[in-house]
């Protein structure tokens, strides 16, 4: 045993709390040991150096680190000497039993391995002098850099898919219950990889926070080694009470919690700095890697909702937008970047969290409706989440989110920390919202059903103690409220009942039917389980176990009485008196929080789709409408939203509706131009859903159609209907977040206007889908 | 040795592992199965539309004993099994030639 091995020994015995000042002893130990080596085997005759490269070039030596050195030689070294002296290096090392990468190299040697090897060029990159001639680590720092610079282009999109496969392999360090602390991805590999990134100078790496999570990691990983005498960076449940105390953090759950935020920290700058590289255009294409003429998929400066557009790819605030006057706004950022596939701007995202002026309670319905927007952009909405995460927005808005945020679960069958688990299902559900009839109530509720997570209670009991709360807050009445608290009470029902209870016996099915009572809230839970399950683990989302829900659910189904459909809607006699002399008349009432527009024309067919259009053409969405024929005319009132700004001229609506009435406007051409423009990146939404509902209505044939909502879908929608000869008597429109469920309560326009025969029906059916289908598919 | 294999109802599976647990088993291995046998699935009509699941979700258990216990533990088994309906599921026996348990390397009945 040499002397350093002895030191080392006693320095790593002393089990004292790891800091950067204990890294930074522990890495003067080592340097002084090699550089007693490296004179003693004669580097400097050779006039060579010795260099650390990547952590241990960092000067981060973990007690369980290798030691990554490289023995650079100049090309006039004697080639008989080097070997000796390289032997004379390494063995001791190799004696002392530490772990050795090593190499010996020129400069030039160095500079080809490292245009071969990304590992090798970013290992480089962080080279240092540990002995011997200086100016030739210098010199070989300088041309690697030189030459990473000038080959980023085409080195970031092999990085990129380094980092994919990490992802892949390893899961994400925030999100799991035993991360890698190295491996996974927002580990500590990830800091040499963004360093190589900023040092192409294609994307810049925002700071915020990076290297105190940084340094967390490290002390994290001293500890694990000190604790576990082994290299290992996995974090095992066994070890991490044994971590904490040596840490001196209270509990094993609050290490992982630390550990979570560290890790969410810098995987939330990774993906934004590759997003950043994205936007630069440097892609990958057929085998030849290159940079990109950018072209963003929308022109600069455009426009996505009021106060909020798009600035070099990220969406940012306007300039009149004011966060400290507006609570809304940073949902409503939020939606409309995941909406359209993009990311905040972290200077936004930081100015939202400092300004924004409390939410009103309850939420306003705009609020309300851009969480569900913001959610049901699915996985689009995730890096939008993890930006507003990281600021803790979402802690301020939902307090109760501040329990289950990072929290770990001591479950075998979870792979997520709680709050993942959440945004998880949330994500699923939104693929499955065409399958209910309140798709709003479906994505809030996957958000929420395990918030009584994280205490010491049975978490389903304190989830339904918890939500009646948050769903007030949320601005949702007395009935949505009522269930959402039934989802959060009932979310393990159907898993449990398949399972455990026999499926054919009477006495289970009647069971569950007793307690979801509807079709409608039967499909939810159905829905929110297939999410739950999927987001929880490969354990219990097996085809096979779904299947047996799904049985269950269909044996319910068949038990269930009918739903009630409501009766066609019936406008209140003051709106009816609205037009009654018989020309176009609109009216528009801006007290309330959403603004209505009643307008009364002579009824004809496709006076629906007219109306829709000229209100889509104003740059109005369509909240609720209702409609009801009045001898000679039909009204129809329209709760609206101004799409940007304020609410447009109303005689001008007016005026357009005469010209689109008159054939004198074409609104479809305009509006779909400028549908194009406002096309998101790559999102694809669950195929709309036309459903004709049998015998619920004495007087007409009902049909619903759940859609993702554009603008003019209701006039694609009413067109279509129109197109094929079939009046609409009655239409209820509900969007929600970013969904549509639009019920239209229809007659034949011929024979006394009688009930559609199931053919016609199919056959408005199917011109409804094909007009969707094909206003989806131009380009 | 015997190796018992068990095609069992899912949530029948609660049951089986209480009634073995009572006779002081604690191992099993449990898989998800599916398939089909007299029975040849079955049919369902569901909101009007008649479809036919060709494969039962079943679960498959699997179960180490000395040769003298499998007759009970087999009669346990499809005591707990059993419904009385078609598809409660079939239960065989084969004989195990050795068994080894890979942490201690102990053989025959010692490793089970």
């Amino acid at each position: 045993m040499g002397e350093f091995s002895n030191q080392r020994k006693e320095f790593l015995a002393q089990k004292i709390k790891p800091s950067a000042k204990r890294r930074s002893e522990l890495l003067a130990l080592t340097d002084s040991w090699i550089k007693e080596l490296a004179q003693a085997a004669g580097v400097s005759q050779l006039g060579g150096a010795v260099v650390a490269v990547g952590g241990y070039g960092r000067g981060e030596l973990a007690p369980g680190s290798d030691l990554d050195l490289v023995l650079l030689v100049p090309p006039s070294a004697n080639p008989n000497l080097i070997p000796q002296v390289a032997n004379k290096l390494w063995y001791p090392i190799w004696d002392e039993g530490m772990k050795l990468d090593h190499s010996v190299r020129t400069v030039a040697q160095a500079r080809t391995m490292a245009a071969d090897d990304l590992k090798v060029a970013l290992g480089l990159l962080d080279a240092r002098t540990v002995y011997g001639d200086e100016s030739l680590c210098e010199k070989l720092k300088e041309q690697v850099l030189a030459d990473w610079r000038a080959m980023g282009q085409k080195r970031l999109p092999g990085l990129r898919s380094y980092v994919q496969d990490r992802i892949t392999r390893n899961g994400e360090l925030a999100h799991l219950l035993e991360p890698d602390l190295k491996e996974s991805f927002g580990g500590l590999r990830d800091l040499g990889i963004l360093n190589g990134v900023a040092a192409t100078g294609i994307a810049e790496v925002d700071q915020t926070g990076l290297a105190s999570a940084y340094a967390f990691l490290l002390d994290v990983r001293d500890a694990l080694h000190l604790v576990t005498s082994r290299p290992s960076d996995r974090l095992t449940l066994q070890e991490q009470a044994a971590v904490a105390e040596l840490l001196e953090i209270e509990s094993d759950d609050a290490l992982l919690r630390q550990v979570s935020s560290a890790g969410r920290t810098i995987s939330y700058i990774s993906e934004l700095t590759w997003h950043r590289v994205k936007h630069q255009g440097v892609t990958e294409r057929k085998g030849i890697l290159r940079r990109k003429v950018v072209v963003p998929v929308m022109s600069d400066e455009t426009p996505l909702a009021p106060g909020v557009m798009v600035r070099d790819g990220e969406v940012v605030l306007a300039k009149t937008a004011d966060p400290s006057t507006d609570p809304v706004l940073v949902l409503r950022a939020a939606a409309a970047a995941a909406q359209h596939g993009l990311r905040l701007q972290p200077e936004t995202v930081n100015r939202l969290a400092s300004e924004s002026a409390p939410m009103p309670t309850p939420w306003p319905r705009a609020a309300r409706e851009a969480l569900v927007s913001l959610i049901g952009a699915g996985r689009l909405a995730l890096p939008v989440w993890e930006a507003l995460d990281q600021f803790e927005i979402f802690n301020r808005l939902i307090p109760e989110w501040a329990v289950v945020r990072s929290a770990p679960q001591h479950n075998p069958l979870h792979v997520f920390t709680v709050d993942r688990h959440l945004v998880e299902t949330a994500i699923n559900a939104s693929t499955m919202t065409r399958r209910v009839a309140r798709p709003d109530l479906l994505l809030i509720g996957a958000l929420f059903h395990d918030i009584g997570k994280a205490q010491d209670r049975d978490h389903t009991e304190v989830g339904v103690e918890i939500m009646p709360g948050i769903a007030q807050r949320l601005g949702f009445d007395d009935s949505e409220s009522a269930t959402l608290v039934k989802m959060v009470e009932h979310h393990l029902l159907l898993p449990d009942v398949a399972t455990k209870r026999d499926p054919e016996d009477d006495a289970t099915i009647n069971f569950v039917a007793q307690i979801v009572q509807e079709h409608d809230f039967l499909e939810m839970l159905h829905a929110l389980t297939e999410a739950d399950s999927r987001a929880t683990g490969p354990a219990v989302s097996s085809e096979w176990r779904l299947s047996l829900i799904s049985d269950l659910v269909s044996r319910v189904h068949a038990v269930l009485r009918g739903d009630e459909i409501p009766p066609p809607p019936e406008l209140d006699p003051e709106r009816l008196e609205v037009g009654a002399s018989g020309d176009i008349e609109v009216l528009l009432d801006s007290m309330s929080s959403l603004p209505t527009i009643t307008i009364s024309a002579p009824d004809a067919t496709g006076l629906l789709a007219a109306c829709a259009g000229v209100l889509a053409l104003h740059q109005l969405s369509v909240r609720t409408a209702t409609t009801q024929t009045v001898g000679e005319r039909a009204v129809s009132v329209w709760g609206v939203t101004p799409q940007y700004g304020d609410m447009p001229d109303i005689q001008e609506i007016a005026r357009d509706l005469g010209l689109i009435l008159n054939g004198q406007l074409d609104v479809s051409a305009r509006l779909e131009r400028r549908r194009q423009d406002m096309l998101g990146a790559g999102f694809t939404y669950p195929p709309a859903q036309v459903k004709i509902l049998e015998d619920v209505s004495a007087r007409a044939t009902v049909i619903e159609v759940r859609a993702h909502d554009f603008p003019g879908l209701l006039r694609i929608v009413a067109g279509a209907i129109s197109a094929v000869n079939v009046d609409i008597i009655a239409a209820r429109v509900a969007t929600l977040g970013s969904e549509a469920v639009d019920v239209f309560y229809v007659i034949e326009k011929t024979a006394g206007g009688a009930h559609l025969t199931p053919a016609r029906a199919q056959e408005v059916r199917s011109t409804i889908l094909d007009a969707l289908e094909l206003s989806n598919s131009v380009t | 040795m015997k190796l018992i294999t068990a095609i069992v109802k899912p949530f029948k599976l609660e049951d089986i592992k209480v009634a073995l647990e009572n006779r002081g088993l604690h191992g099993m291995t449990v898989s998800e199965a599916s398939g089909y046998g007299r029975q040849r699935g079955h049919t369902e009509v569901y909101r009007g539309a008649e479809y036919t699941v060709d494969l039962v979700p079943k679960v498959r258990i699997e179960v180490l004993v000395d040769d003298a216990d499998a007759d009970s533990v087999v009669s346990t088994i499809v005591e707990a099994a059993n419904t009385g309906r078609i598809g409660d599921g079939k239960v065989w026996v084969v004989p195990v030639d050795s068994v080894v348990r890979v942490r201690t390397g102990e053989k025959g009945s010692e490793a089970l």
